[in-house]
Formats: C-alpha cells, structure tokens, sequence
C-alpha cells in the first residue's frame, strides 16, 4: 500500500513547529462557530434595540428643534436632550438587552461541553496534548468572545454616534470615562453568563438540554425579580425608593438578569434608568447595592460553576 | 529501546483493582494487546495516556513520564478510541485539521495534513460532509486519521475493527499494518480479536486480571514446548512408527497420515531422523515442519 504518508514528511512537526495553545485553537473554533451562525448577528442586532429607538427619538427631537417654526417646541426639544442622562440611556440598554445576552449566551455555549460528551469528544481533546485546563479555558473563550462581541457592539456603536452627534448635549461631558466603563461592562456580563452556560453545559449530555434548564433558571429567577420590582415600585409610590429595605433589594438583585442590572448600576453609577420624558419610573428604580456586592456575587457563581465544569470534564467515566 | 515501560503499575477504580503490579515492558513495531474483555486492558491504554492514575507504580511513554509528563505523552501518541468520537458539527476535514490544531501543529499545515490523512485512509471525498452522517467504517477511519494527523511515534488503537463488516474490517487491518510495517510508526493494537493481532502485529502482551499473562513473538507463543514437529506422510505407515521409536522420537499423536512427534533433539536434527525413519520404513514423506499451535490456544493457555 502506497499513500501520502509514505514519505513521512510530517514527523517533521515533532521538532520544533509545534506549539502549545490548544485552548487557542479550541477559543477560536468555538468563537468561529458562533459568529458564523446568521441567528448570532440577529440577536446582537435585536438586543440593540433600545439604542436603536433612542437615537431615533433624539434624531427627531433634534430635528424638532433645529426645524419647529414654534420656539416652544424648539425649547423644549433641546430641554430634553440637555437632560438625557447618557449613562441612564446605557443602563436601560443593558437592563432590556438580558433576554438576548441570555439568547446569545444558550446559543454560544449550552453545548459547548455537552455536545461534547454526547459525541465522546473528550476523547479526542484530553488525547492531544491538550489538558483539562486548555480545555476549558478555550471553550470559556470560545463562548466569551463573541458575547463580548455582540455586548460590546451595539454599545460602542451608541457611544461613537453619541460623541460624534451629541457631545453639544454633554455625551462626553457626563461621563469621561464611559468609553472604558462599557467594555469593562461587557466583559463582565460575558464572563458571568459564560461560566454560567459552561457550567450548565459540562452537566448535560445534550446542548439543548442544558439550554433549556439554563432558560428555565433564568426565567424563574427572573419572575421573583420582576414580582418583587412590582411590590418595590407600589410601595416607592407611596414613599421614597430609598426606604427600600436592603434584604429586599438583595431579593431584587437576586436573578441573572438582577446581578447583572446590578453591577450595570454600579459600574455606570445609576440608580436608575429612563428618558426624561415624565410618568412613573421603571422598574430599574430600585437603589443600587454597592458594586462589590454583585461582584462577588456573581464571582462565587461562576466559581462554583466552573469548578463544577471542572470536576465534570474528563476522559472516563471513573467510577468511585 | 521499550516505547513504553511499565513498572508494578496498579490501577484502581474504588475498590476495584483494574490493574494490578503490571509490569511490561512494549517493544518496538507493533504489538497486540490482548485480553477477554474486562481484562484491563482499555484501563491499560488509559493509564498511558494519563487519562487515569495509578494507585502506585511508574511508567514511561516513549521516554516521557505518564504521571509527570502527561502533555509531552500524548504529543508523542496517537490515540483512536473504542466508542465512536467526533466533534459535532465539523465535517470530516475539519474535525481532523481541529485535531492536528490541538495537538499544536499551525493551522495550514494542520488542514494540509488532514488532506493527506484522510486521502491515506481512504476517505475521499467524503471527508467534506459532516461527521454525523458517516458510516460505522468511515468513523473508525476518520478516528484512525484523527490519531495520525499529527504525525505520533505510537498509535494506541482501542479495538480498531470494531463494528466494521468483513470487508471494512480487512481495509482496517490493512491499513494498520501498513502503518506500522511501512511508514515506521509503533502501534499497540488493543483487541479481543484474536484474529486481527495475528494478522497485523508481531508480538503480544496477553492481560488477564489486570495482570500481565505472557509477552512475546507471536511465533514464539504459538511454538510448543519440546519442539515437536508435525510430519505429513503419503500413506499411513506402522513401519514408520517404529522407526521413530526406535531412534527414541516420541509419537504424540496420530491421525491417518499425519504424525506429531517429538524429541529431545534440535528442529535441525529431528528433521534428519524423520526423514531417516522414513527411508528405513519406506515411507514417503510430503512434508514435515515444526509443530505450532493456533493463538486461540497459547492465548488460552495464557489466562488458564
């Protein structure tokens, strides 16, 4: 028999071409596979929603001012830009973008390890030089990348226009230091929702198995969240927001999407979201908690998520 | 020089000993790793790989450590597992040109490889369809290409023709020999197929109990102690057997014209004397040659 390999051109490879970064080749595999999918690009654009309506609204306000033959309405066109508080804009954007970080996360990353152990793909991995460690440092990555992407997008998109367009109205005056607090942003609620997946994902042997609880996590916890944002908000309306007692708020914050909205709270430096456009505020009011709070929150969840990974991730099945 | 050298190495799952003071020592070439199943041996090809520890004992995978320096092993191996592995979603190029990219070879050269392996293991142009949709044999080919792509000193194949029909299963064994017999690659072929180790490797390691039974030529293991030879005559001949008796050869046993016998001699010198039995009891001879038996039978005397 006779074939390509008969002139074992390839042990060449052993001495020296070689490298050691499989958790890159498996980061940029997976990082690959997301953003070739259509539906990645879909939800980054939907999660960008809020901007989009934003932009919209002040184009129009601005237009009104520069355009309205009545001075009123020119007035009040440029009141309500001048008090847009941008980071609040930002805030409202991350807090109505969750279910589609969430979206993205499953998409990226329910089966990231999942798929692996139903296809015994571990198999392979573990028997290259490649170790538990490269393993999941690369499919962390590879989920973590384009959700960072797909956070990072619409935002810096909203912040470039914004400064471009708007720094007359105090874009860029507000807030110095918005340009690094969004990637900072970003790459916290990437990291926390992919050590959440991942973590959900090494206890399946299905991708959409582990999605679907993922979901169900979030949807549940979501439900208190929202259940207890309607009892803070009935009892705001009677009395000040900041009598909300800090069990309560640390019930609120309580949620995926809570942690998250929380840490946007301190990182952006608001207690609230919403346009000056007058009626009663959202649900976003409830007071912020100290940053550090969500933090290492979502710290020891995703810890104890990926040291579950961790533990989960082997070649055999060893029996104790 | 041993690709890989095991000392007193015990393995344990719980309480159960999978492995127990293995010793052994794999020669180069290609060599056969046989047991009934639950043997070890699977836990002996884990265990070199670094995919389990030892509860104690050392070893060596082509001069790397298997506790110590797992990534350097597995650089230097090749491994085509038992039970049907993929990356889901890759087709079959891909899925090899990824496993040339883990075990570090850059990416071009990583596709340029998985082309000639693939080519080389006869997958053709299906290599650009999706793993999923593949057959039983073309799984066990892409996972041959997988443990070949990046070029490993030691190919560790866990039963290679499992699944296959009889035809795959000859294409399989074909291209393992021709793996180890022409391209210069050692493989340890684990299988309870006695068949498939006799036609692809020269020597065995036989485990029974997690424990090592007998190692060898395969030649060696199936020749029979006291080297008996086994004598063809045209006719039956009562003439002949006494004239074995008479140069003090032992008859072992007799089915119409056709002899074992035996003696303390060399196979050089029985040979002369059969011939000389032969001529003094006019008897003619169609062919004598040193006894052997099947390797069903030395296997089964190994883990009697």
């Amino acid at each position: 028999m006779s074939g390509p390999l008969a002139d074992l051109s390839y042990r060449h490879y052993a001495d020296g071409v070689v490298n050691d970064r499989a958790w890159w080749a498996i980061a940029r595999n997976g990082f690959r596979g997301t953003v070739k999918k259509k539906g990645f690009w879909v939800l980054t654009a939907m999660s960008s929603w809020w901007y989009a309506v934003v932009l919209v609204m002040v184009y129009v306000f601005e237009q009104i001012a520069a355009n309205s033959i009545r001075q009123q309405a020119q007035d009040r066109a440029v009141d309500f830009i001048s008090s847009i508080t941008w980071n609040r804009v930002i805030l409202d954007g991350v807090s109505f973008g969750q279910i589609f970080y969430l979206f993205l996360a499953l998409m990226a990353g329910a089966g990231a390890i999942a798929n692996d152990n139903r296809t015994n793909a571990l198999l392979v991995y573990l028997s290259k030089p490649c170790t538990k460690m490269d393993y999941l440092i690369g499919k962390w990555l590879g989920v973590f990348l384009p959700l960072v992407l797909a956070m990072l997008l619409p935002q810096v998109g909203f912040f470039f226009y914004g400064a471009m367009s708007y720094h007359d109205y105090g874009f860029l005056r507000q807030d110095p230091w918005l340009v690094l607090k969004l990637p900072l942003l970003a790459m916290i609620m990437a990291a926390f929702y992919t050590s959440i997946v991942l973590g959900m994902s090494s206890l399946f042997n299905q991708g959409r198995l582990a999605g679907a609880i993922s979901a169900a996590i979030y949807f549940i916890t979501n439900f208190f969240t929202v259940l207890l944002g309607g009892i803070i908000a009935a009892g705001a309306s009677m009395e000040s927001s900041t009598t909300v007692s800090t069990p309560l708020k640390l019930a609120f914050y309580g949620s995926v999407d809570g942690i998250m909205i929380a840490t946007a709270k301190g990182i952006l430096g608001e207690d609230q979201g919403g346009l000056p456009l007058g009626g009663p505020q959202n649900n976003l009011s409830v007071p912020a908690l100290p940053l550090w709070v969500p933090l290492l929150f979502s710290l020891v969840v995703a810890g104890l998520l990926l040291f579950l990974a961790h533990a989960r991730v082997r070649a055999v099945e060893v029996v104790k | 020089m041993a690709v890989a050298d095991l000392r007193n190495l015990s393995v344990q799952y719980g309480s159960f000993l999978a492995l127990n003071d293995f010793t052994c020592a794999f020669p180069e070439g290609c060599v056969g790793l046989l047991g009934p199943n639950g043997a070890g041996k699977t836990t002996l090809i884990k265990t070199l790989l670094g995919f389990v520890d030892p509860a104690q004992g050392t070893g060596t995978v082509m001069g790397a450590d298997i506790t110590r320096e797992r990534r350097e092993v597995r650089r230097r191996v090749g491994y085509m597992p038992e039970q049907d592995c993929h990356f889901p979603g890759l087709s079959g190029v891909g899925f090899v040109a990824y496993a040339g990219e883990l075990a570090g070879l850059p990416s071009n050269q990583a596709l340029r490889r998985a082309h000639e392996v693939l080519e080389y293991c006869g997958l053709g142009e299906a290599r650009y369809r999706n793993v999923e949709t593949y057959s039983t044999g073309m799984k066990q080919r892409i996972k041959l290409a997988q443990a070949l792509v990046h070029g490993p000193r030691l190919l560790l194949l866990d039963e290679p023709t499992n699944g296959l029909d009889p035809k795959g299963r000859e294409e399989m064994l074909d291209l393992v020999r021709d793996i180890s017999h022409g391209k210069g690659v050692n493989v340890i072929v684990c299988s309870h197929l006695l068949k498939d180790i006799e036609r692809t490797c020269d020597e065995v390691v036989v485990v029974f109990q997690g424990q090592l039974r007998r190692q060898g030529n395969i030649r060696d293991l199936k020749r029979l102690e006291g080297v008996p030879m086994d004598v063809e005559l045209k006719e039956a001949s009562a003439d002949f057997v006494t004239e074995l008796l008479r140069r003090q050869m032992l008859l072992i046993h007799q089915d119409s014209n056709h002899y074992r016998v035996q003696s303390d001699q060399a196979p050089d010198q029985s040979g002369r004397m059969i011939l000389e039995a032969a001529r003094a009891a006019g008897a003619q001879v169609r062919s004598y040659q040193v006894a052997t038996r099947s390797l069903e039978d030395a296997f089964l005397e190994a883990i009697r």
